[in-house]
């Protein structure tokens, strides 16, 4: 294998791990308050399509992945008013929220622009790399010659770390998923908590959607989320709740799915779709290696009540 | 008197068919350290949680200083300087003790709360690792960390529910005398103790409470043991199993000595018991909780076993019952054990499912009750029939949701289920914890009728009168070890220093 | 209210809600043929994955894996199919289907065991063996199992004696309706009757007393459940294949595992709850074809209005439990 292969497999690493990343780093915070947010597939898509529109209304990528944002942010409000709110059962609010946000997008999308969906053009988010840190060799390029949101991602993972375990935000936050009764005991109020973890959760799976969409593809596509929400739910699992270890698993899962073109260009003749299977099949047995169920938080999943 | 800090008016407050306050009043005055008294269930806890805001009233008003305000959340009564410490720990086992301690205090920086607890620990006596992670910490910690949890925030007034149920005396005294100092420094103290003693010999003043109501407030002065006890039970059992089976008073009234139960330990005495047949042993036996037990059970006693909370017994239950298998050593046990779970909603019960159900749950493992596959569920309902009329749980049918019974109801399902299995051992785990005088002195008198029908009975208790006055034969549990207690031991400050002299459980 | 706020959806969206409702119940109600036909037809495979979803939830395993178990079986059934194609009818299609069944509990048995002897949550694992499931039907269908001139995206079509018979003639509706129909009282029989059936539910609704109260193996039950859901799902892509399609297609399913997921909430986890909602989503479905047929309505608001009916249901759910007021319970927490 020479260096640029090598190097190439890296770069479709990365940037296949960035979006899972992203909406995975989110839906960390989510999980931690004791929220399992199986709609942030929804979400992706949203800011998917947010995001292109967004970008294509105030002409700039930039902006668009604010608009991504904030789509996604709206996604997972309905989820949040449902789940959190009124209490209903999260695993199905999240279903319905997924069903909905493709159905609302896919359907949205032919609105404005035709039943055949005439080819949007976007403006794209252009790779930045950085001086001096991209011409390292190998991982330079893989690692600093990538667009803006990538950054994004690497900085969110020690900052939400931080607030995660260092501030007084973040233990109220781990103590909501943990135990709710004792953290509304104690005074926290569980369901604000709960509600901006999610929120926050569906405003990053909105910067992945979008994305997707700007760094990616340069056009919103239906269904392009193709279940990167549920992915990013096993890597959460997989990063143990930590979000720096969650984007690394990302990474790990970017990778899996980059072996195809490596394995191919060494000459591998596997069929397409086993590559495809692949990532999969590898997360399921990394989760079989080194997940317990103790890393979970306890409440996670668990409707809470207060003042009964 | 000047105007009460805190002033609860005719709260009145329902849980499902269960009306748990009718009318209570209090007033909590600053600089005073005042006693709630009532039978387990008389609505003691259900007050205390509208003044911590945990439960809001149906009706009914709360004045904090002279203004009418509303208790929406602990964090609304934090605000206004109430502070609950709660009878059920309410703390987060995954983090540690100082996370636990600064939890939903803003403000402070993490080394002054820290800083802060030590001063207090210092002070109080209260002492509790605070790099420690709750889950690890045993009960006694667990409580300590709770009171430290309330202090640290400095309250104006301060609830504490049965704080001492885990403390030992030396323990207990020391927060005693923390809540002199409290209310001697201006601050209201309000206290519900598992112990009549305690709570006559800490209070200034005291409020009787009974099915739901205030009965009585006097100061301590001057009112005697004999009328309080008159009023927490009012005119006789018959007013609380007339009201449903609500409630009401647990062994401390016991312990006052105000119930009589028929027969009595004495009846079995230790040289008839040598012969009978051994029904359950356990030798060497280890689990998570336990150490090297060993224990012998015979046919027609009963076999008790006290203990502060949290030494082990947990387990010792579940594997004489065979629910559990023991990590190492030797368990004889017969192939059916009734079983009388201290958790009556989550081990005992299920909740969602109705009486013939919850009645099936064990009897669709005896033969007569159908076959392997099928449920008979004519029979089981026949069986559910019967058990209603016979144990006389007040439920409209059997086809009732076992969560809308009261506590005593449901124990009476349970008790009635697991004597239909005919099991030549019963193990019961706080029988009575939470029922009413009523429905604890018929507890005592179907498990003494047993033991004469010469079923082999283990009696788990933390209640150490129930011990002496039911067992034959006592041994305590601490830190997981069994010690036998011997005839010329078997008396409170005997088994009482045998409970403590190992200490409270540390793991 | 759920059409109220679709209605409005439609009309931001540019079309005509009347034009679109008509369409929708044209293309779902409007004939006994279209009923049978499309409706029914439609409502086969949402009312096996809905079975399987709602078994496995009542015993609080929570099987989102219906759609790569549904897939499985779908594989399993057309390649006995075109494989043992000297077997006498019944015996075919028989095999075919037992295959699916096996191949769905196979699937199944991974996250069960996962879960079980490891403590991983199988709304993980379930949602991954999904994918793994669809990438092996898209392999077989591009690979080993390809159609013969090997330029479609297919398999062969199955020989008659592999195919489900029709169950009212001179309609497109098969045998496999019945079938459902036969499972989902099975189902209700064995939850209602059967000593398993009771012990599952106990351990759906409280783990704790079903082991202490009840002396239930727990985890025996989890597993059979989760290997009988599975299952389940399985039967729902070879009665598809066996039934409807006579081929096995790199998009069989439109999702159907996910759909079954409310298909089997929305009927409240009762086998004749799931008939009906799985009738009412088929229904859905069926109006949306015509609705993009007839009005030129995207299908894809189809999908908005079954989230927005998941969604009202879910509300008044709530709101009823909320109404019907305070948790009963008792005084001393």
């Amino acid at each position: 294998m020479s260096q640029v292969e090598l190097a190439l497999f890296l770069e479709s690493a990365v940037r296949l791990g960035i979006p899972l990343a992203l909406a995975a780093m989110g839906e960390t915070i989510t999980e931690r308050s004791g929220v399992i947010n199986i709609g942030i597939e929804g979400s992706i898509i949203a800011g998917a399509l947010g995001g292109s529109l967004g970008a294509i209304a105030f002409g700039g990528a930039g902006l668009g992945v604010a608009f991504g944002a904030l789509t996604g942010l709206l996604v997972a409000f309905v989820f949040a008013v449902f789940a959190i709110g009124l209490g209903a059962d999260q695993i199905i609010t999240g279903t319905a929220v997924t069903i909905g946000g493709l159905g609302m997008t896919g359907a949205l999308y032919q609105v404005v622009f035709g039943v055949n969906g005439m080819e949007l053009s976007v403006p794209m988010l252009a790779p930045a790399a950085i001086p001096w840190l991209s011409d390292i060799p190998v991982i330079g390029s893989a690692l600093f010659a990538q667009a803006p949101t990538a950054y994004f991602a690497y900085v969110m993972a020690p900052l939400a770390w931080y607030v995660l375990f260092k501030t007084a935000w973040g233990l109220e936050l781990r103590a909501t998923g943990e135990a709710p009764v004792a953290a509304e005991a104690a005074g926290v109020r569980v369901r604000a908590v709960r509600f901006s973890a999610t929120l926050f959760g569906g405003a990053m799976a909105g910067i992945a959607g979008a994305h997707l969409a700007l760094a990616h593809a340069g056009a919103f596509a239906e269904n392009m989320s193709a279940g990167k929400g549920f992915i990013a739910i096993a890597v959460v699992a997989l990063g143990r709740w930590n979000p720096i270890i969650v984007l690394f698993a990302a990474l790990f899962f970017g990778g899996a799915s980059a072996l195809q073109f490596l394995l191919q260009a060494l000459g591998f003749d596997l069929a397409y779709q086993i590559f495809l299977a692949f990532p999969y099949i590898l997360t399921l047995a990394a989760l079989a290696g080194w997940v317990g169920k103790s890393q979970a938080p306890a409440a996670l999943a668990l409707p809470w009540e207060p003042n009964r | 008197m000047s105007q009460p800090f805190v002033r609860l008016q005719g709260i009145k407050r329902r849980f499902g068919l269960i009306q748990a306050l009718s009318g209570a009043d209090l007033d909590l005055y600053s600089g005073e350290v005042h006693g709630v008294l009532g039978a387990n269930g008389a609505g003691k806890s259900t007050l205390f949680n509208v003044l911590g805001g945990l439960v809001s009233p149906d009706s009914g008003g709360i004045e904090v200083e002279g203004s009418s305000v509303k208790l929406r959340s602990p964090r609304d009564a934090w605000a206004r300087g109430i502070g609950l410490v709660h009878q059920h720990f309410t703390l987060v086992p995954a983090l540690t003790v100082r996370d636990n301690l600064r939890l939903g205090v803003r403000g402070h920086s993490l080394t002054a709360a820290v800083a802060a607890a030590e001063a207090k620990m210092e002070r109080t006596g209260l002492r509790v690792p605070l790099e420690a992670n709750v889950s690890e910490l045993g009960v006694g910690d667990r409580q300590r960390t709770e009171i430290l949890k309330a202090l640290l925030r400095d309250p104006q007034v301060l609830i504490l529910d049965e704080p001492t149920a885990v403390l030992t005396p030396e323990e207990a005294d020391g927060l005693f005398s923390v809540l002199k100092d409290l209310a001697r420094d201006g601050r209201a103290v309000a206290l519900v103790a598992h112990k009549l003693d305690e709570v006559l010999a800490v209070s200034d003043r005291l409020t009787v409470i009974r099915a739901g109501r205030s009965v009585m407030t006097a100061p301590r002065s001057q009112v005697s043991v004999r009328e309080l006890v008159a009023e927490m039970i009012g005119d006789g059992i018959a007013d609380e199993v007339a009201m449903g089976g609500q409630a009401g008073s647990s062994s401390d009234s016991v312990a006052v000595g105000t119930v009589q139960v028929p027969g009595g330990a004495s009846a079995a005495s230790p040289s008839t018991e040598r012969g009978r047949m051994v029904v359950a042993s356990l030798v060497g036996v280890y689990a998570d909780r336990l150490k090297d037990v060993k224990l012998e059970v015979r046919a027609g006693e009963i076999r008790g076993i006290a203990g502060v909370e949290g030494n082990g017994q947990h387990d010792l239950a579940l594997i004489l019952s065979g629910r559990k298998s023991p990590s190492l050593g030797l368990a004889n046990i017969p192939k059916e054990v009734a079983f009388i779970p201290q958790d009556r909603h989550a081990e005992g019960l299920v909740a969602d499912f109705d009486l013939t159900e919850n009645v099936a749950l064990a009897l669709s493992r005896m033969a007569e009750f159908g076959s392997r596959v099928m449920m008979p569920w004519g029979v089981l309902r026949g069986e559910a029939e019967r058990i209603r009329a016979q144990f006389e749980v007040v439920a409209p049918s059997v086809e009732t949701r076992a969560q809308l019974l009261s506590g005593g109801n449901q124990q009476r399902v349970i008790i009635g289920r697991e004597l239909a299995l005919k099991a030549p051992m019963l193990v019961a785990e706080n029988p009575t914890r939470g029922l009413d005088v009523a429905a604890t002195s018929y507890v005592h008198g179907e498990l003494l009728k047993l033991a004469s029908e010469g079923v082999a009975i283990v009696l788990i208790s933390t209640d150490l009168n129930e011990v002496l006055r039911l067992a034959d034969r006592v041994s305590v549990m601490t830190k997981g070890r069994m010690v036998e207690v011997s005839e010329s031991q078997k008396t409170r400050e005997g088994v009482g220093a045998l409970m403590l002299g190992g200490g409270e459980a540390s793991n | 209210m759920t059409l109220g706020v679709a209605a409005v959806l439609l009309m931001l969206g540019g079309y005509d809600p009347v034009q679109a409702a008509a369409a929708m119940l044209r293309g779902s109600v409007g004939s006994w043929n279209t009923f049978v036909s499309i409706t029914l037809v439609r409502a086969v495979p949402l009312l096996f994955a809905g079975l399987a979803v709602a078994l496995a939830f009542r015993a609080g395993v929570w099987n989102i894996g219906a759609e790569g178990q549904l897939y499985v079986g779908a594989v399993a059934g057309v390649w006995v199919a075109l494989t043992f194609t000297d077997l006498p009818g019944p015996f075919l299609v028989t095999s075919a289907l037992t295959a699916s069944v096996v191949a769905g509990g196979a699937w199944a048995l991974v996250p069960a065991l996962m879960k079980l002897r490891l403590g991983i949550g199988e709304v993980i694992t379930t949602i991954l063996m999904n994918f793994v499931g669809i990438y092996l039907a898209a392999w077989m269908v591009h690979g080993p199992l390809q159609e013969r001139r090997g330029v479609f995206p297919q398999t062969d079509r199955i020989v008659d004696a592999a195919r489900l018979p029709e169950l009212i003639s001179g309609t497109r509706l098969h045998l496999g309706f019945a079938l459902a129909l036969v499972l989902a009282g099975m189902l209700a029989f064995v939850l209602q009757r059967t000593r398993f059936g009771f012990h599952l539910r106990a351990v759906g609704a409280s783990p704790a007393a079903a082991v202490v109260a009840g002396r239930i193996d727990t985890n025996r039950v989890i597993l059979l459940t989760f290997l009988a859901s599975g299952a389940i799902a399985g039967l729902a892509g070879g009665v598809e294949v066996t039934g409807l399609t006579y081929a096995l297609y790199e998009d069989l399913s439109d999702g159907w595992g996910y759909t079954a997921i409310a298909v089997a909430l929305l009927g409240g986890l009762r086998p004749g709850g799931v008939i009906v909602t799985a009738i009412f989503f088929g229904a859905l479905q069926a109006g949306a074809g015509a609705m993009q047929r007839d009005a030129g309505i995207p299908a894809a608001w189809v999908d908005v209005v079954e989230a927005l009916v998941i969604l009202a249901v879910l509300g008044l759910d709530r709101i009823r439990a909320a109404r019907v007021g305070h948790h009963a319970g008792e005084e001393a927490l």
